[in-house]
């Protein structure tokens, strides 16, 4: 167990120091800079904000110290925002697609789950039609095709939901957002459900404890679930990056203040320390989160060994 | 699946004989979702590939006269855009450019994927245990950023969209490949021809490469779809093709804008771009449930 | 596979069940920040605000909030016009040169007086190099402000002067009779000394803050919000009708624009141009354009070979339908532009519109086709010019226009789309060939626009426009202490540069907000400024 920690933790370093320097470099190389806009800044003007973020210092000199930095948990201070550092942009926008993602995946566990074992347990009947149909469709819709398409329903014919805005995390605010998020994870968890689920009703143990004469409300609670969530757990550190990627349609087709929004907009202003800030909290996080799930797959099935 | 199964080598190795490839074939052609999505596909690319000459009008001729008309209007079959541009004209294009990017990034992605992963797996040993750990560290990293960054720095031109994503796709293929390749090497043939004194880079192109076609040719069907899925993404993120080119992704963004006054802007691309994937998914999964017939 | 044939039953289904998920919303508009019955205003404001401190920020939309926190020398009135602010009343000597300004008994939000020395604090702090003030050189009139910002003098030698707690004298380079409608700028904001100097930068944090406008901004919330509320000694603050004001970080106009249909915000401050009809029908009386002070132009580069012919690039200009591209593409109000300064500048004449502006289109395309063979462009040997423009809205709808009127005279044109931050670094590198560009005034006078085309001005001269003849009308202009003849100076100057065509005028900017109506107090006006004190939600 330490030693399988210590394994990933050993992983996990060169994985980030290579996202710092990628995302250093192409940073660096993009065109444009973070103060070029319509008004040009006189040259002392110029040579004094360079200055005054370090940027007048050889590039290489700049990577070290960022380095130190990282190390020593700053990420500096942004560029665009004056009065802010890296860290208090994260953690002012963190909140956001912290909420907008565990409600995706809370509402696709539980409708995902529930199309899932219902399919399982009635193979081809309309559920698992149902299911399968929306497995399909979850895959094959894009959510920057849903996502208007809700809102042009919802909220400008129906005009049932506000079409965007965050609103401190109003319910009303969150509707559209997190189905948006939440329909391809759907789609995929039954799917998943689905398949380990008939697995294990097909197997030894099940027929065994139907011949005990087991209730089936029993066997599928106590035996079949517990197999099923596997397949689940393991697939949730790949969900949580799937997330990610998503919440940056969502959070801007939504203009809502998350990460995903926030890095779009920095990487387009080139504001460095911010997207540099970013990549290595998004970076962190998938580790974290893909070391969770082994852990937790480990934890559930004593005869998985971690490796 | 597993790649690298006991059964998927089995049926590696049978697939050197006709017999198991007339079998996929049957089982495929007796798929109704998979052979739709094959006839939907086959139409999709025609119309990708001459439909922009049938309409008579070219993607980015501007008719002062027909801003926003709505479909079967002034001779547009599903309406003009917001510069008066024929809808349907530049729907073909569009899905030619996502087509083109599609199966471009693939390839990359495959030719990237299929190098690593074989040359891994066969050559084994340290070379094998640095090279896929650093496919390991490449995993870990957030790549729509890494994308997004890569728009970024090197500006949207569409050369940059097919490497970036074929660039980013090719460590799955790498994995499967790797995979594969270790257990065609405990193969007969393989010590066959290690004994006739063939050299190493010669198996590994002439034995290896060519008998990982089956797991590869699943792997490519469903990358198609996500790396067209990926350019829209961009597109919709603003970094995608340049005006007045158009791809499927940017289509539906600018549909997306003008959705209440001219829906069909946003409607059409959509359905053209649902059913381009749902084709290709239905492809990829008769061909996996065809080519490993375990799942049967 | 089992899809298929249920296919279309089952999304049916699906859709029901979405139905089902969203039945829970209610129907009312939620405005959780500002209930019915307060006196709050919320605006969709663009974008993020970089800082709140006046000295750190450029974009309209920060003006917009710093104005409403801080009282200059002057202030707008509801129309956008100038009006005593701090200063009662003022005065100039003779040569133009003096101005003192006398300014009213009033205190900071905290209690402290507001005084002269304030101002002096300010102004130096303004163009102070260790500040990066990114719009100091908007203030360059001010005596020596251009060496202390380069900081070859230091700060005190700033021609400005605290004669006494309420008295305030400035000195300039040269006569500018719009002085009072530079005091409103961003540059020309007090800040409150006592704060500064106690907590530094950090001044502006909203724990911390101290304005001496109507409003103070009292929470941030990054990329939600920032909440600025009443500040009961303002001198004014009787007349203020907001207990707070939001501003949110609208970077989708199309968002905004549902949101204050909904009644979820009071104001979006930008409408995509092509939405206007359609808004106008949708929701009557939301919708209010008026003709701004800016302009959209083309730039060509003069380095660029064929580009240096003032032949082509005239022919480039008048083969532009502007007609077209403000009447069928942009089609919110837009006026076609001929000349490079926007009607209904102050301190200014008219200038006239080159005579090809009259002709009808296919005359002008003929003669551009001319002016191009002149210049020893035809069919064999076609012009190749490549556009770059700025990935945004107005710009991406137009521009393929403009690619197709060029193509129809004969011109190779090639558009170039890339995003606004490179687009900028790229013009001021002179990497373009045709620039997308465009100019808002900082204040009402002609020398905001004109000023782009001095060889002196360097980096922002896009097009690399030299003529001496053209600066000198210009300095002649600037040493005129009569605002009359300076016009007259500066309208010469135009003409001049407009025959020279080192840019292509396409269309005058108007603002475009979208208002509620139940808002009272918005007075659309040639600035576009609206100052939030005045804005009033009608009790329902």
């Amino acid at each position: 167990m330490a030693s399988f920690l210590l394994r990933r933790l050993l992983t996990a370093l060169p994985t980030l120091f290579l996202v710092i320097t990628a995302a250093f470099f192409m940073m660096r190389a993009a065109p444009g800079s973070p103060f070029d806009s319509e008004r040009k800044l006189s040259p002392e003007i110029e040579r004094a904000v360079m200055a005054k973020y370090g940027m007048d210092r050889p590039l290489g000199e700049q990577y070290v110290n960022y380095l130190k930095g990282v190390v020593h948990g700053d990420l500096g201070p942004s560029l665009k925002y004056k009065d802010k550092t890296v860290i208090e942009v994260l953690a002012e926008n963190f909140g956001v697609s912290l909420t907008l993602g565990l409600s995706a995946i809370i509402v696709a566990l539980i409708v995902g789950g529930t199309l899932g074992v219902f399919a399982a347990l009635r193979q081809n009947g309309p559920i698992d039609y149902l299911a399968s149909t929306l497995a399909i469709l979850g895959v094959c819709i894009p959510t920057f095709v849903t996502a208007p398409l809700l809102v042009l329903l919802f909220a400008s014919r129906l005009e049932l939901l506000p079409n965007a805005g965050w609103n401190g995390g109003a319910p009303e605010n969150l509707i559209l957002p997190v189905t948006v998020l939440a329909l391809p994870q759907i789609a995929i968890i039954s799917r998943l459900v689905r398949a380990g689920m008939i697995e294990v009703l097909r197997s030894n143990y099940v027929r065994t404890a139907r011949a005990k004469g087991l209730s089936e409300f029993r066997i599928v609670t106590r035996h079949v679930l517990r197999a099923a969530v596997g397949p689940l757990v393991a697939y949730l550190g790949p969900a949580a990056a799937g997330l990610l990627t998503g919440s940056l349609v969502v959070e801007k087709i939504f203009n809502l203040p998350g990460l995903g929004k926030f890095f779009v907009i920095s990487a387009l202003q080139r504001d460095y320390t911010v997207v540099m800030g970013m990549v290595i909290f998004f970076a962190a996080l998938i580790l974290v989160l893909n070391l969770l799930a082994d852990l937790l797959l480990a934890a559930l099935d004593p005869r998985m060994k971690l490796s | 699946m597993i790649p690298g199964s006991p059964e998927r080598s089995q049926m590696m190795q049978a697939a050197k004989g006709r017999s198991l490839w007339d079998d996929a074939r049957r089982r495929l052609l007796r798929n109704r979702a998979a052979v739709a999505g094959m006839i939907v596909l086959g139409v999709l690319v025609v119309l990708a590939l001459v439909g922009p000459s049938l309409t008579g009008v070219a993607y980015d001729v501007i008719r002062k006269d027909d801003v926003w008309l709505a479909p079967l209007q002034g001779g547009h079959l599903i309406g003009a855009d917001s510069l008066g541009r024929d809808l349907l004209t530049r729907l073909f294009m569009g899905l030619r450019v996502s087509l083109a990017i599609g199966v471009v990034a693939t390839a990359v992605s495959l030719v990237i994927g299929v190098a690593w992963g074989a040359v891994a797996g066969y050559f084994g040993g340290r070379l094998d245990e640095t090279m896929m750990r650093i496919v390991d560290v490449l995993y870990a990293l957030p790549f729509i950023f890494f994308v997004i960054l890569l728009m970024v720095t090197f500006g949207s031109n569409i050369v940059l969209i097919f490497v970036a994503i074929g660039a980013v796709e090719w460590l799955t293929m790498a994995r499967i490949v790797r995979a594969q390749t270790l257990s065609l090497k405990q193969n007969e043939f393989i010590e066959a021809a290690q004994a006739a004194g063939l050299s190493r880079l010669a198996i590994v192109t002439r034995h290896i490469v060519p008998n990982l076609l089956g797991p590869v040719v699943v792997y490519v069907t469903l990358t198609i779809p996500t790396v067209i899925l990926a350019e829209s993404f961009l597109s919709f993120l603003g970094l995608g093709v340049q005006a007045p080119m158009a791809s499927l992704g940017t289509l539906i963004a600018n549909g997306a804008q003008d959705m209440e006054l001219a829906p069909w802007l946003l409607i059409f691309p959509s359905a053209v771009m649902i059913v381009t994937l749902m084709a290709f998914n239905f492809i990829g999964d008769g061909l996996r449930d065809a080519l490993d017939p375990k799942d049967r | 596979m089992r899809g298929g044939r249920q296919l279309t039953a089952a999304a049916a289904l699906a859709l029901a069940a979405l139905v089902g998920l969203a039945g829970c919303g209610k129907k009312a508009a939620v405005r959780p920040a500002c209930p019915p019955g307060q006196d709050c205003v919320l605006i969709g404001n663009a974008a993020e605000l970089s800082s709140l401190d006046p000295h750190h920020v450029t974009g309209i939309w920060e003006a917009r909030v710093m104005r409403d926190a801080f009282i200059g020398l002057t202030v707008d009135d509801v129309d956008g016009n100038t009006q005593p602010g701090i200063a009662t009343s003022w005065e100039t000597s003779a040569d133009g040169l003096v101005w003192t300004f006398h300014l009213r008994e009033s205190v900071w939000s905290d209690g402290a007086p507001v005084t002269a020395d304030d101002f002096v604090f300010a102004y130096r702090r303004s163009l102070d190099p260790k500040t990066a003030n990114e719009t100091a050189a908007l203030i360059y009139v001010l005596k020596n402000a251009q060496p202390v910002n380069a900081g070859k003098l230091p700060v005190e030698a700033l021609g400005v002067k605290a004669l006494d707690p309420r008295t305030l004298q400035i000195t300039l380079e040269h006569p500018a009779p719009y002085l009072p409608e530079l005091t409103k700028h961003l540059s020309m904001l007090p800040v409150p000394k006592h704060a500064v100097e106690k907590w530094g930068d950090a001044w502006a944090q909203p724990a911390h803050y101290v304005s001496n406008g109507p409003f103070t901004p009292a929470e941030w919330r990054l990329g939600d919000y920032m909440k600025s509320v009443k500040n009961p000694r303002f001198y004014g603050t009787a007349g203020v009708c907001p207990a707070a004001v939001y501003y949110y970080p609208t970077n989708d106009a199309i968002s905004a624009e549902r949101r204050v249909l909904r009644g979820e915000l009071d104001v979006s401050t930008d409408i995509l141009s092509n939405r206007i009809a359609y808004l106008q029908k949708k929701a009557p009386g939301y919708v209010r354009v008026k003709t701004w002070l800016g302009v959209a132009y083309a730039s060509f580069n003069s380095n660029v070979p064929g580009l240096n012919d003032p032949r082509v690039r005239r022919a480039l200009s008048m083969s532009i339908d502007r007609e077209f591209i403000t009447g069928k593409l942009l089609r919110g109000g837009q006026l076609p532009a001929y000349t490079f300064t926007p009607p209904g500048m102050a301190n200014y004449t008219t200038v006239a519109p080159p005579e090809w502006s009259s002709w009808s289109f296919e005359r002008r395309q003929a003669e551009a086709r001319r002016l191009l063979a002149e210049a020893g462009y035809g069919p064999g040997h076609p012009l190749k010019v490549e556009i770059k423009l700025r990935n945004s809205p107005d710009p991406t709808l137009f521009y393929p226009a403009i690619q197709a009127d060029w193509k129809s005279i004969g011109v190779d044109a090639r558009l170039a789309q890339v995003e606004t931050q490179v687009a900028y670094a790229d013009y001021r590198s002179r990497n373009y060939q045709v620039a997308d560009a465009a100019w808002i005034a900082d204040y009402n006078d002609p020398i905001t626009f004109l000023f782009l085309m001095r060889s002196d001005t360097g980096a922002q001269n896009y097009s690399d426009y030299r003529n001496p003849a053209y600066d000198g009308l210009l300095a002649k202009a600037d040493a005129e202490a009569d605002a009359k003849v300076r016009a007259t100076y500066l309208a010469q100057a135009e003409q001049l540069m407009l025959s020279d065509a080192p840019v292509a005028p396409i269309f005058f900017y108007v603002s475009k907000n979208l208002v509620s109506p139940s808002l009272s107090g918005w007075v659309d006006n040639l600035s576009d400024r609206h100052p939030s004190s005045q804005l009033c939600r009608k009790k329902d």
